[in-house]
């Protein structure tokens, strides 16, 4: 038997989440815009950020709440916050 | 007229539930939130937890709570791109469990609420509700409700603290990043593999290749059907040095040449990451306690990492715990203002928290020494190499530890890298 390795979208296929209908991740473009490195394409685990005609675009459903990405943005540029009423991610092990 | 309670804490996390289970055993009129559908459900660790400080403070702990295996077997492996070289002990009484962390948590809020404490979930805390400085209780989906103290049990993510201005959010190198696989398995699977009995456990640190030499490392615990594999990576580090998606990382761990085999059978069945304290000298908050209101757990930075073992939720709920009784004297004199609250700061002194934490506070400089995550241990592999893999002639041991050196460190960095590793280790 031979393992591959798993796209992100494959990982993350395991989980269980509650999206939240408002989005808890907000990215500021006038600040984003001005980022060369954008650590959060390559550092989100959840793959939330992706790079699209030099562009970031992001998507906050399958954030796994870990919170990395508004800590390592260089210019401040992510809103981050919890989602509300017990949705977002639901671990059942941890 | 909305009620009063005696304390309110936010979070039911390791640190939250330990510190409701604590007042409300002793009679006090607890507010647990939780932000989750259920308590745990936003929490997430590596794998293991040490026991004595938990049986210190819950009732027949290892009769109740959800213990998997009892760590029996400890392993530290150094990992080159082909090859690893381990260092195992086995034989004395276990003192650490593996389990789940949303199943541990679940318990001790249950525990809590047990004791008496009122839980509610789907509570996300807007914040502290402050008068002149004076924490008063909190305020929830535009709700005021009130305590004489509000423990912050909030976690690594200090949202609350830093929107009350008592803390800044960290920068990258004070934290790291944990990212984890949890891979379903056969408990006859895992004790085949690892040698294991039913109730025996696994914990392994690898370091080197498996983070792709990004300091931190990586980490396999065996709990009773599962196995929980992932990486720590140093947050600042990672952001220079990674050149892939992060999830590549765990993966190519899980893919690992020699390492595959052991969950080829398995299914994963989560995919999980959550921040680690790191610097917890920076991290600290500035007092761990203020005028109504205590700090606990991640929040406060309560987490030993050594590199070959990690310690949080121990250290999370003894600091739960102690903010429970730090309360318990307050009420008795009738104070909350923070010099009555700083007896908090005491027993965390007196307690073998803040003992370690001080004794450990330069360890994460190693953490910054590139060498340690891949010149060494390319180094004793190539070393092992030689001399477990003579063909005709044996090598003695200092030349081939000499040839094994050549090219990667010169005797004045190790030497160097030797002491700088045992001041701080």
């Amino acid at each position: 038997m031979s393992v591959k390795m798993l796209r992100i979208e494959d990982l993350l296929n395991s989980n269980v989440w509650d999206v939240d209908y408002e989005p808890h991740i907000k990215v500021d473009y006038e600040k984003c815009e001005k980022c060369k490195a954008k650590p959060c394409i390559v550092l989100c685990p959840a793959g939330c950020f992706t790079e699209m005609g030099g562009k970031v675009l992001y998507s906050y459903e399958g954030c796994l709440e870990c919170g990395t990405c508004r800590i390592i943005c260089p210019y401040n540029a992510i809103e981050w916050k919890y989602p509300v009423s017990g949705r977002g991610i639901h671990f059942r092990f941890g | 007229m909305v009620k009063k309670f005696d304390v309110i804490v936010i979070g039911a996390g390791p640190s939250g539930s330990t510190a409701a289970y604590t007042l409300a055993k002793k009679g006090f009129d607890v507010l647990l939130l939780e932000r989750g559908r259920v308590p745990g459900s936003k929490n997430m660790f590596g794998g293991k937890v040490y026991v004595s400080p938990l049986k210190e403070i819950y009732d027949d702990f290892e009769k109740y709570a959800p213990i998997h295996r009892w760590v029996t077997c400890e392993k530290i492996s150094l990992f080159s791109k082909e090859d690893y070289i381990s260092i195992e002990y086995k034989g004395a009484k276990s003192v650490s469990f593996t389990t789940f962390l949303t199943q541990l948590s679940n318990w001790m809020a249950r525990r809590a609420q047990d004791e008496g404490a009122t839980l509610l979930t789907e509570i996300t805390v807007d914040g502290i509700y402050l008068e002149d400085g004076v924490a008063k209780g909190v305020i929830a989906t535009g709700n005021r409700v009130e305590a004489d103290v509000v423990i912050d049990a909030e976690g690594i993510n200090r949202l609350i603290l830093e929107s009350a201005g008592i803390v800044k959010k960290p920068s990258p190198s004070q934290v790291a990043l944990g990212i984890k696989e949890v891979i379903k398995l056969s408990t006859e699977s895992i004790n085949e593999e690892f040698c294991l009995n039913d109730d025996e456990g696994l914990a392994w640190i690898m370091i080197g290749d498996v983070t792709g030499n990004i300091p931190g490392g990586a980490f396999l615990y065996t709990q009773k059907e599962a196995i929980s594999l992932g990486l720590v990576l140093i947050l600042d580090v990672a952001i220079r040095a990674i050149n892939e998606h992060v999830s590549r990382y765990v993966e190519r761990l899980r893919t690992h040449r020699l390492l595959r085999r052991l969950f080829e059978k398995g299914t994963i069945v989560e995919y999980s990451a959550h921040l680690i304290p790191e610097d917890i000298v920076r991290l600290k908050p500035p007092s761990y306690y203020y005028d109504g209101l205590l700090i606990t757990g991640d929040a406060a930075g309560f987490l030993l990492n050594l590199g070959y073992t990690y310690r949080g939720v121990d250290y999370a709920a003894y600091s739960g715990y102690l903010a429970g009784l730090t309360y318990e004297k307050a009420h008795a004199e009738g104070r909350f203002d923070k010099s009555t609250l700083s007896y908090y700061g005491k027993l965390l002194y007196d307690s073998f928290i803040m003992r370690n934490l001080k004794k450990f506070k330069d360890v994460h400089v190693l953490m910054r020494n590139p060498r340690i995550f891949r010149e060494y241990p390319q180094l004793f592999t190539e070393f092992a190499r030689t001399i477990f893999k003579a063909e005709y002639d044996s090598e003695k041991i200092m030349s081939a530890f000499s040839n094994a050196k050549k090219g990667k460190v010169s005797w004045f960095s190790l030497i160097k890298d030797f002491i700088s590793l045992i001041r701080r280790l």
